[in-house]
C-alpha cells in the first residue's frame, strides 16, 4: 500500500513542477500590477491649518453716554483661538445710576492684518448669530438698541445694546455669540438660545459698580 | 475537540442497554497537530480481519462488538500507521489522533468542521461557521464576545472595539486572511473593518503566543480565515437574509465558490446591510443608523506542491453616532449625565445624519507557496492596504459637509515564511517581515489634525519551534525581534510645545517656524523582541493542562505620541507624549482543560505585567473661551491585569446541554495603586439549549447574560465652577454604571432539500424582556441607554 501511495505522490508531484512554472510567472505579474495601482507618497511637508472663523480678541467697550471718559473695558485675549488658553481683564468700574452704550469688537488677531470677524463675518450673516448676555450679582439690566441689526426669528442680533448700572456691587458678566441657533428670543434682554454651537462663551469676573 | 465529543455522542444516541456482541465502536481520527479530522484513512480492525474507512468527519463506526479487546491498525498517506488496542465493554467512543503531515493536510483535505488551530500552548478560541452564522447582521467585535474573557469597548452599538482580557486597539493584532489589518485601531471610536460574513472561522488568541504575525499583541491575536478550499470540481454557496425589529434593518449577504480537483479555485463573496435609528426601551437612538457594504474576491490554485492566491476586498461603512452625544462644552457634558436621557430624540429615520463616520477598507494581496522535499514549505506574500476614514462632526455653515477628520492610511507588506516540517517531531518555523506605511491627514478639513502625516518603517523576523516530546507532551518556543521607525510632521501650537515643556527637550526637531505654529519632525525608532514559550500536557483522555509564558513590546503609536488638540467626534482634548517609551508586557497563563462524554470544563488563568502602560484618563478640564472642555491625557504607568476565564458545558441529556461561561478580570496601575480605567466587570453567561436533530437539527436556546457593576473603578470626577453664577459642579465621568440582567433566546432548525442544499432558519430574540441598561465599556453610557428587545429572523440558503 505504501508502495503504491508513493507512486502516486512522484506523478503528481512532476505535474506539479510543471504547473509552478506558470504559477510563479502569474505571482510575480500580479504583483507588478499591484505594485503599479497604488500611488507612491510625496515626501512634501504637510500644508499648515489655520482654523478658519478663529476668534482671538473679544472686546467690550462701554462708554458712558453722558459722560465719553467713564469708559469700561472688558477683553479677551485667546492667542491660539477657541480651543486655546485665554486671558480675560477688566479695566475700570461702572458708575451707579450711569447709562452706558455698548461697543463690541470681534477678531482674529493671528492673521495680519488682524481679521474683523464681527462685521466681515458675524453682521452678514446676522440671521445665523445671535448675542446672549447674563450678569450674576453686579447689578445690571440691559436693553436691545432700536438700531441694533436685525438677528434670527425677528429678534435683534444684539451687537447694539444700552446698559444702566444699578445700585453699588460686585460680580460677573457674560457675552455668549451662538452660531445657527434653534430657537432665539430677546424679550427678556439678555435673550435667550435654544440649540446652535457657541462661537464663545466669555464670563468676566470682577465687575464692579461704585 | 470538545465540540466532536458532543457530535459524536448526540450522533450515537449511547444508552446502557446492550447485549452480548451487538456494541458499536465509534472512532474519530484527527490529526496530533491541528485536530482537522483525517479523512479516507484505512482501519483494519485485526479481531475480525475487516476493514472499514473514515469519512469526511474523520469518523468510522465497528458494529457488532463483542466485550473484550480489540486491535485496529490504522494507515493513511502521509501518516505513520498506527496501532491501538481498546477494550470493549459496551458502546464506545473513541477519539483517536495521528501523526499527520500537518501543513500538508491543512491545504489537501478541508471540511466545513475543520478545525485549525494557530497555536499550541496559548489560550485559543475557534469560532466557526456555525457560531458566525448567528452574527451575520452584526459585527466582529460583538461575535468574539462568544469567547469568554473576550469583550468590547463601544461607541453605541455598531462600533465595536474587541477587547481580550482587558486590552483592546494596538495591542490586539487582527489578521484578515493572512493580512495583518491596518486600519488606524489606534482610536476608541475605530472599530476593526471587516465584514463578519467574510470569515469561515475565527481564532482568538489570548496574549501574544502567536510570533509569527507580530511581537506587539500585548492583549491578544485574531486570525480571521476564509472558508477553506475544497479540493474537488464543485460550486457551492450560501446565501443569508436577515431582519431585525430594533433599527428595522436587514442583512442580505452571499458567497459564490468553484473549485476544481486540480486546485485551482475562484470565490467570491458580497454583505450588505442597512439599519434605521436603533431604539432603547424608552426612547429612539437617533442617529444611530448604520449603511454596510462589501465584497472579497479570491482566486488561485491550491496543490500540495505548490500554489498562489490573489485576494481582494473593500468595505465601506457609513455608521451614525448618537446625535445626543455631540457636546459643546462640559457643562453639556453635565446636562446630559444628569438628565438621564438623551437631550436630543427624534422620530425614526433610515438617515444618517452628522455626527457620522465613513471608513473605507481595501485590502489586496498576492500570495505564493512551494513546498521543497526534505525540507519544508516557503510562502511569499504582498500585501497592500487603504483605510480612508472620514468623521462627520456637527459643524456650521459653509463646513457642515467638510469631514473634521480626514485621514488616508496606506500600507504595504512583504513577508516571507519558511515552516521546516521535514521532522514531524520538531517542527521549526521562520520569516521575515517588512513593512511601508504612509498616512496623509487631509488639510482640507479646516481642522487642526490630531492624527500627523507620517510615514512608518517596520521590519520583523522570527522563528517559532515546537517539539512533540512524547505522546503526553508538546513544547514550543519562538523568538521574535523587530524594529519600527516613525517618521512625522507634525504641527504644534507654540503654546501646546511650552506648556508640555518640549521646548527644551526637543527643539532640534522644529524644522519651520509659523507665527503661532512649529512644524515639527520627530523620528522615533523602536527596537523590540518579543518571545513566547509554552508546555501542553496531555494527562490522559480527559485532562489536559497548558502553560504558556510571553513577553511582548509594543511602541507607542501615533495617537498616542502626537494627539494634541480637540478630538471633535469625542468632544474632549486628547493630549500624547512624545516621551513615551515603549509597552512591554510579561504575561504567564496556564489552562486546565477537562473533557468526559457529557462533562466539559475549561479555566484559564493568566497574569499579565505591563510596564510603561499607556492608558487615556479623564485628566480636568481646559478652559477656553468657549467653555471648558474635557481634558484627556495618555499616561505611562505600570500596570498588571490578572483574571480567569472558565467555560462549563454539561449535558443534561443527549438534548438538554447547560453552557456556562464566566470571566473576571482585575487591573490595577502599581504606580498610584489605583484601579485601572476601562476594565470590564465580573459577567456571567449561562445558557439551555435543547437540540433534536430528528426535527429538522432543531435547537432553541435560552441565555442569561448578567453582567456586574464594576465597583473597583479610578475616580477621576472633577469639580468645575460655572463662572457666571459660581456654582461648582462635579462632573461624574467616572461612576459605572449599575449591574444588569438580559436574556436572550435563540431557535434554529435546518431543512434538507437534497444531499446539497439546506435552508437553515433562525429566530432569536435579544434582551426580550426589554430591560434599560447601559454598559460601562460604551462611550455612549453618558448619554443614552443601550439597545431594547431585538427580534431578528434569517435564512440562510446552503447550496
Amino acid at each position: 500500500m505504501n508502495t503504491n501511495n508513493s507512486n502516486l505522490k512522484t506523478m503528481k508531484t512532476n505535474f506539479l513542477y510543471l504547473n509552478s512554472m506558470k504559477t510563479s510567472k502569474l505571482f510575480v505579474a500580479a504583483m507588478f500590477c499591484l505594485t503599479l495601482i497604488t500611488s507612491c507618497s510625496d515626501d512634501d511637508d504637510p500644508v499648515i491649518i489655520n482654523p478658519e472663523e478663529l476668534i482671538t480678541n473679544v472686546t467690550l467697550t462701554f462708554t458712558n453716554t453722558g459722560n465719553a471718559t467713564d469708559i469700561v473695558t472688558m477683553s479677551s485675549v485667546a492667542p491660539d483661538g477657541q480651543d486655546g488658553s485665554f486671558t480675560n481683564i477688566v479695566v475700570g468700574s461702572f458708575t451707579s445710576g450711569e447709562t452706558y452704550s455698548l461697543d463690541l469688537a470681534i477678531t482674529n488677531e493671528s492673521e495680519s492684518p488682524a481679521d474683523d470677524v464681527l462685521n466681515d463675518d458675524i453682521i452678514p450673516e446676522a440671521d445665523e448669530h445671535f448675542f446672549t448676555y447674563g450678569v450674576n450679582t453686579v447689578s445690571m439690566t440691559m436693553s436691545r438698541d432700536a438700531g441694533d441689526v436685525d438677528g434670527p426669528d425677528g429678534n435683534k442680533l444684539g451687537v447694539n445694546t444700552t446698559w444702566i448700572a444699578g445700585g453699588a456691587s460686585n460680580g460677573s458678566l457674560n457675552i455668549t455669540l451662538v452660531h445657527e441657533p434653534v430657537g432665539s428670543d430677546d424679550s427678556n434682554n439678555f435673550g435667550t438660545v435654544t440649540g446652535g454651537e457657541e462661537d464663545f462663551n466669555i464670563t468676566f469676573s470682577g465687575v464692579s459698580i461704585n | 475537540m470538545k465540540y466532536y465529543l458532543l457530535v459524536a455522542l448526540s450522533v450515537l444516541n449511547l444508552i446502557g442497554f446492550s447485549q452480548e456482541c451487538d456494541h458499536i465502536f465509534l472512532g474519530e481520527l484527527s490529526d496530533f497537530h491541528d485536530k482537522t479530522p483525517i479523512i479516507g484513512a484505512t482501519i483494519f480492525i485485526q479481531n475480525l480481519d475487516k476493514y472499514v474507512t473514515s469519512d469526511i468527519d474523520g469518523k468510522f463506526k465497528i458494529e457488532n462488538l463483542c466485550d473484550g479487546e480489540i486491535t485496529l491498525v490504522i494507515s493513511h498517506i502521509s501518516c505513520e500507521t498506527k496501532t491501538v488496542k481498546f477494550m470493549v465493554k459496551g458502546d464506545i467512543y473513541k477519539s483517536i489522533s495521528l501523526e499527520h503531515h500537518i501543513e500538508s493536510l491543512g491545504e489537501v483535505s478541508v471540511t466545513g468542521n475543520a478545525t485549525k488551530q494557530e497555536t499550541t500552548t496559548a489560550q485559543e478560541t475557534v469560532l466557526k461557521s456555525a457560531v458566525l452564522k448567528r452574527y451575520s447582521s452584526l459585527s466582529l467585535g460583538d461575535a468574539l464576545k462568544e469567547v469568554p474573557g473576550v469583550s468590547s469597548i463601544n461607541t453605541g452599538n455598531t462600533i465595536v472595539k474587541p477587547m481580550i482580557n482587558g486590552l483592546y486597539g494596538s495591542r490586539l493584532l487582527i489578521m484578515n486572511n493572512n493580512v495583518r489589518l491596518q486600519d488606524q485601531e489606534w482610536g476608541i471610536e475605530h472599530a476593526p473593518n471587516v465584514d463578519i460574513n467574510s470569515a469561515g472561522q475565527i481564532s482568538v488568541i489570548k496574549g501574544s503566543g502567536a510570533l509569527a504575525y507580530g511581537g506587539d499583541a500585548v492583549g491578544g491575536v485574531v486570525v480571521i480565515n476564509p472558508r477553506r478550499v475544497l479540493l474537488k470540481d464543485t460550486l457551492y454557496g450560501k446565501t443569508t437574509i436577515g431582519g431585525q425589529t430594533n433599527g428595522r434593518g436587514y442583512n442580505i449577504s452571499t458567497s459564490l465558490n468553484k473549485t476544481f480537483a486540480s486546485g485551482w479555485f475562484a470565490n467570491v463573496q458580497g454583505a450588505i446591510k442597512q439599519n434605521g435609528d436603533f431604539e432603547a426601551p424608552d426612547y429612539n437612538l437617533t442617529n444611530t443608523g448604520l449603511k454596510s457594504n462589501s465584497f472579497a474576491l479570491q482566486g488561485g490554485k491550491k496543490a500540495f506542491e505548490s500554489g498562489f492566491e490573489l485576494y481582494y476586498s473593500y468595505i465601506d461603512n457609513e455608521i451614525g453616532i448618537l446625535r445626543a452625544s455631540h457636546i459643546g462644552s462640559i457643562f453639556d457634558l453635565e446636562r446630559a449625565i444628569n438628565a438621564g436621557q438623551p437631550l436630543v430624540v427624534n422620530d425614526f429615520s433610515y438617515d444618517i445624519n452628522v455626527p457620522k463616520q465613513e471608513v473605507t477598507h481595501h485590502i489586496a494581496k498576492a500570495s505564493y507557496y512551494k513546498r521543497f522535499k526534505n525540507f519544508g514549505k516557503v510562502n511569499l506574500q504582498y500585501d497592500y492596504q487603504n483605510n480612508k476614514r472620514l468623521e462627520f462632526d456637527v459643524r456650521i455653515g459653509d463646513r457642515r459637509f467638510i469631514p473634521a477628520v480626514d485621514l488616508r492610511l496606506q500600507t504595504h507588506t512583504v513577508s516571507a515564511d519558511v515552516n521546516l516540517d521535514s521532522n514531524l517531531d520538531r517542527k521549526v518555523n521562520f520569516g521575515i517581515m517588512g513593512r511601508y506605511q504612509d498616512n496623509f491627514a487631509n488639510p482640507d478639513t479646516g481642522v487642526r489634525r490630531l492624527i500627523p502625516d507620517f510615514d512608518k518603517y517596520d521590519f520583523g523576523a522570527y522563528t517559532t519551534a515546537e517539539w512533540q516530546l512524547n505522546d503526553k507532551v508538546i513544547v514550543d518556543a519562538g523568538i521574535r525581534y523587530d524594529f519600527n521607525r516613525i517618521d512625522a510632521k507634525k504641527f504644534y501650537l507654540k503654546s501646546r510645545w511650552n506648556e508640555r515643556g518640549y521646548s527644551t527637550d526637543f527643539s532640534d526637531i522644529i524644522i519651520q517656524d509659523f507665527p503661532t505654529q512649529y512644524l515639527t519632525n520627530p523620528v522615533f525608532n523602536y527596537h523590540n523582541i518579543s518571545a513566547s514559550a509554552g508546555i501542553k500536557y496531555t494527562i490522559n483522555d480527559s485532562n489536559e493542562v497548558l502553560f504558556n509564558y510571553s513577553l511582548s513590546s509594543r511602541p507607542p503609536n501615533v495617537s498616542e505620541l502626537f494627539s494634541d488638540g480637540l478630538h471633535h467626534s469625542a468632544a474632549r482634548f486628547e493630549i500624547g507624549d512624545l516621551r513615551f517609551n515603549k509597552e512591554i508586557s510579561n504575561r504567564v497563563s496556564g489552562t486546565y482543560n477537562y473533557s468526559s462524554s457529557r462533562f466539559n470544563f475549561l479555566a484559564e488563568i493568566f497574569y499579565n505585567r505591563v510596564a510603561d502602560f499607556i492608558y487615556l484618563r479623564p485628566f480636568d478640564f481646559i478652559s477656553t473661551i468657549r467653555g471648558p472642555f474635557p481634558l484627556w491625557e495618555y499616561q505611562q504607568t505600570d500596570a498588571e491585569l490578572y483574571g480567569i476565564d472558565i467555560t462549563a458545558k454539561y449535558d443534561v441529556t443527549n438534548n438538554i446541554k447547560l453552557l456556562n461561561k464566566t470571566s473576571f478580570i482585575k487591573g490595577n496601575d502599581l504606580e498610584t495603586n489605583l484601579p485601572l480605567i476601562d476594565i470590564p466587570s465580573f459577567n456571567t453567561n449561562n445558557q439551555i439549549t435543547y437540540n433534536n436533530e430528528d426535527w429538522y437539527n432543531f435547537s432553541a436556546s435560552l441565555k442569561s447574560e448578567w453582567v456586574f457593576e464594576q465597583n473597583e473603578f479610578p475616580d477621576f470626577n472633577f469639580d468645575i465652577q460655572n463662572q457666571l453664577t459660581g456654582q461648582m459642579l462635579t462632573i461624574d465621568i467616572s461612576t459605572p454604571p449599575p449591574a444588569y440582567h438580559l436574556l436572550h433566546f435563540y431557535t434554529e432548525a435546518t431543512f434538507s432539500f437534497s444531499k446539497e442544499i439546506n435552508l437553515n432558519v433562525a429566530l432569536g430574540v435579544n434582551n426580550i424582556f426589554d430591560t434599560s441598561y447601559r454598559n460601562y465599556l460604551n462611550r455612549l453610557r453618558y448619554f443614552a441607554d443601550d439597545l431594547g428587545r431585538n427580534i431578528t429572523l434569517q435564512l440562510q440558503l446552503n447550496y
